[in-house]
């Protein structure tokens, strides 16, 4: 620890908290206020007192940048140290970093748009305090952006799937469900946003979307992931608090705030929830040393805490549990299979690898998911390695129905019922519009106008949008290369990982890639 | 309920069916079939016939399933209602629209 | 399913280091009741109803001055909500 001991203070925290943000405030005298805030009535959110949110960790300009900073230097510490030591071949195996590359894919360009949204609310809610929170926060989102992809540049050095992931994230298939979500978000007012990201996303749903991921790079060898990890949680806390304070003053405020609030909760806890998919799948299929599962991780972060926890104290406003929660704790033994199963099947287009689990691992998976995995996803495994025998692992040989809102193939099943898969239809101006669930279909029926203008990756290939009529032109103008995607074993990253652990001379190491 | 906006908010579907000329978009289900992780979607000429749909685009999809069988006897739905499609008829004929699935189930 | 703000559980995760070993004997020295679970690079305390971070108690142990902002560079996340943050404490607790 490197900082220094503290100078004697006059001021309390609060004092200064209160001298260095809100005191800093004006009402303005020659234009209109609501000139100077043209964004905050139009969603229909009253609020009668702005200076009632409470910002408990009180933060003012020179302690978070005192301690940002001192972050950053632990952080890029571990950085250099890991990239010196040749810290790469320490993983438990090259096909761990699949996993990041998904993140690095899906998750840090969203951290960038958020880092945008937080700005725009610092310019844009009437308070000073939640102003101040809310640009803290837009910078903190920026530095997790740049520390993410300083980190996983390590791995850029030796390993596919990590060369062109901006681009990716705007154009490749499975990215479109993150970015998407996003996009929802960010085209929302600035009351909808709060929720939708600060709430739903930094508070319900933040530890199993993030705790899983470090908790993965810290058992899988990944040292430098963990570290950028737990230095962005560290600004997490900040951000749930953010987004709890967010939810409280809204209620406050005006009990006709509560049904607002309510309908954005129902909204944004099933739009997160879908993209969690993507983790959960993650956390069963892609670590080579399991942390846990995600029927674990979602028991614990999601029913236990927010449920047992969270949802008890919203009660006090009137808040109920999110619409269609149900469906989503009765899916928690199969989301993950399916999941799997549509990129294992789609790999061919993707920037990351996936191949068939090993003995051991349907092992795991048969313990872990004691009434579903050998009953209803086993047999398809069982059926590919006779496949895989007789010639060769398969891809789909064409593309998917996807669902208007969550943009993932249409692979969910009923509720109660794994054996078929779930179909709704709406009809929005004589246009028809399938959604995967009850909960994406009660999305898009609130907001028609909204999602008919979704980019669906198979519409848009097929009106010729995304390079070429042909799957090679789809790929090429995806940016992908050889050794991106496509089957894990054989692939160049296993290769070279045999490669390099054979060799009794690394000092090569590194050229090749 | 209408999209809460700070101007006027229309716009066009990102899939309207215009957008496809004289195609549009067909999906496939295939009922009772894990191996498909989830239905195919096709763009097909509104005035293709059943028998071209089969053998140009579902056939060679639906062959990555190693049980295949094209001579299987087949339960076809479309709107929730069986029907018979018949090689010679088009997809317009048999009131496939754009978009429309088509539930396909094996009889055992 | 019906409980209450005081025994509801609260809790916080902190990254296991050097620095932190001080401040996670502290939090079990002040709050009766607390448990104390490692998980991977993390330490989970939880506590019915209330955990209480106090200064004093973590400087005692770390035998230096210790502002309760650096308990900023412990935290990775947190159940329930952050009620007070002051120069001198720091409780998480649920408000109902």
């Amino acid at each position: 620890m490197t900082i220094a001991p503290k100078a004697p203070r006059k001021l309390t925290m609060k004092q200064r908290y209160e001298a260095l943000t809100r005191d800093l405030d004006w009402d303005p005298s020659y234009v209109a206020r609501e000139d100077v805030f043209p964004h905050t009535e139009f969603e229909g959110i009253r609020i009668h007192d702005w200076s009632k949110w409470e910002d408990p960790f009180r933060l003012t300009v020179d302690a978070y940048t005192k301690y940002q900073a001192e972050k950053d230097k632990r952080l890029y510490a571990v950085l250099d140290g890991f990239a010196q030591s040749q810290g790469h071949l320490s993983l438990t195996e090259a096909s761990y970093l699949n996993a990041m590359k998904l993140f690095l894919q899906g998750v840090t360009p969203l951290e960038y748009q958020a880092h945008r949204n937080f700005a725009y609310l610092a310019r844009h809610l009437n308070g000073p305090g939640p102003r101040f929170a809310a640009l803290c926060q837009s910078i903190d989102e920026m530095r997790h952006t740049q520390t993410e992809i300083h980190t996983l540049s390590n791995y850029n050095k030796y390993y596919g799937g990590f060369h062109n992931y901006l681009e990716q994230h705007d154009r490749v298939w499975y990215l479109s469900v993150p970015k998407s979500f996003f996009d929802d978000a960010l085209s929302a007012g600035p009351f909808e946003f709060l929720i939708a990201i600060g709430f739903s996303f930094e508070y319900l749903l933040t530890n199993l979307l993030f705790v899983p991921f470090m908790s993965g790079a810290s058992f899988n060898g990944d040292l430098p992931t963990m570290t950028f990890g737990f230095s962005a949680q560290s600004d997490e806390s900040r951000h749930m608090t953010l987004g709890l304070e967010a939810i409280k003053f809204l209620l406050e405020q005006d009990e006709a705030n509560v049904p607002i609030v309510q309908a954005w909760i129902d909204k944004w806890f099933w739009r997160g929830y879908r993209v969690t998919g993507l983790v959960a799948q993650m956390l069963d299929y892609m670590l080579p040393r399991k942390v846990m599962s995600w029927k674990e991780a979602f028991e614990l972060y999601f029913e236990e805490q927010m449920m047992k926890g969270l949802f008890e104290d919203l009660a006090f406003y009137g808040i109920t549990p999110p619409r269609h929660v149900e469906d989503a704790i009765g899916e928690k033994e199969i989301l993950s299979h399916q999941v799997y199963w549509v990129l294992y099947q789609f790999s061919h287009a993707a920037a990351f690898t996936t191949s068939v689990p090993d003995e051991e691992h349907q092992q795991w998976l048969a313990e872990t998911y004691p009434d579903t995995f050998e009953r209803y996803y086993k047999p398809l495994w069982d059926k590919e390695r006779k496949n895989i025998e007789a010639g060769g692992r398969h891809f789909v040989r064409g593309l998917p129905q996807l669902c208007q809102v969550c943009q993932i193939p249409m692979a969910f099943t009923e509720p109660g019922d794994p054996t078929t898969i779930c179909q709704r239809e709406s009809v929005h101006k004589g246009e028809t519009f399938q959604t995967c669930s009850n909960g994406c279909q009660w999305i898009f029926e609130r907001e028609p106008e909204k999602y008919v203008q979704a980019w669906l990756p198979v519409h848009q290939i097929y009106q010729g949008n995304c390079g070429g009529p042909t799957l090679p032109d789809v790929l090429q103008w995806y940016g992908l290369e050889d050794g991106d995607g496509g089957e894990y074993k054989g692939s160049l990253d296993d290769r070279n990982w045999t490669q390099w652990h054979d060799a009794a001379d690394h000092s090569h190491i590194g050229s090749e890639a | 309920m209408a999209v809460k906006s700070i101007g006027t908010y229309d716009f066009p579907s990102r899939s309207r069916q215009e957008l496809y000329g004289d195609d549009q978009l067909v999906h496939l289900w295939f009922q009772e079939n894990p191996w498909f992780c989830a239905a195919a979607c096709f763009r097909a000429p509104k005035a293709m016939t059943w028998g071209d749909f089969w053998t140009a685009l579902v056939v060679p999809y639906a062959e990555e399933d190693p049980d295949f069988d094209p001579a299987s006897p087949r339960v076809w739905t479309l709107h929730g209602e069986q029907f018979s499609p018949r090689d010679d008829q088009t997809l317009e004929e048999l009131g496939i629209g754009h978009k429309d699935v088509i539930g396909m189930r094996v009889v055992a | 399913m019906s409980t209450t703000a005081a025994t509801r559980p609260v809790g916080v995760d902190i990254q296991e280091s050097e620095t932190n070993r001080s401040v996670v004997e502290a939090i079990e020295a002040t709050n009766d009741g607390c448990t104390v679970q490692h998980m991977p690079g993390l330490v989970r305390i939880t506590a019915p109803g209330r955990l209480v971070i106090t200064r004093e108690s973590v400087e005692e142990r770390l035998g230096r001055e210790w502002e309760t902002h650096e308990f900023q560079l412990a935290i990775v996340s947190y159940f329930g909500h952050i009620k007070e943050w002051d120069d001198d404490e720091i409780v998480i607790a649920w408000d109902h």
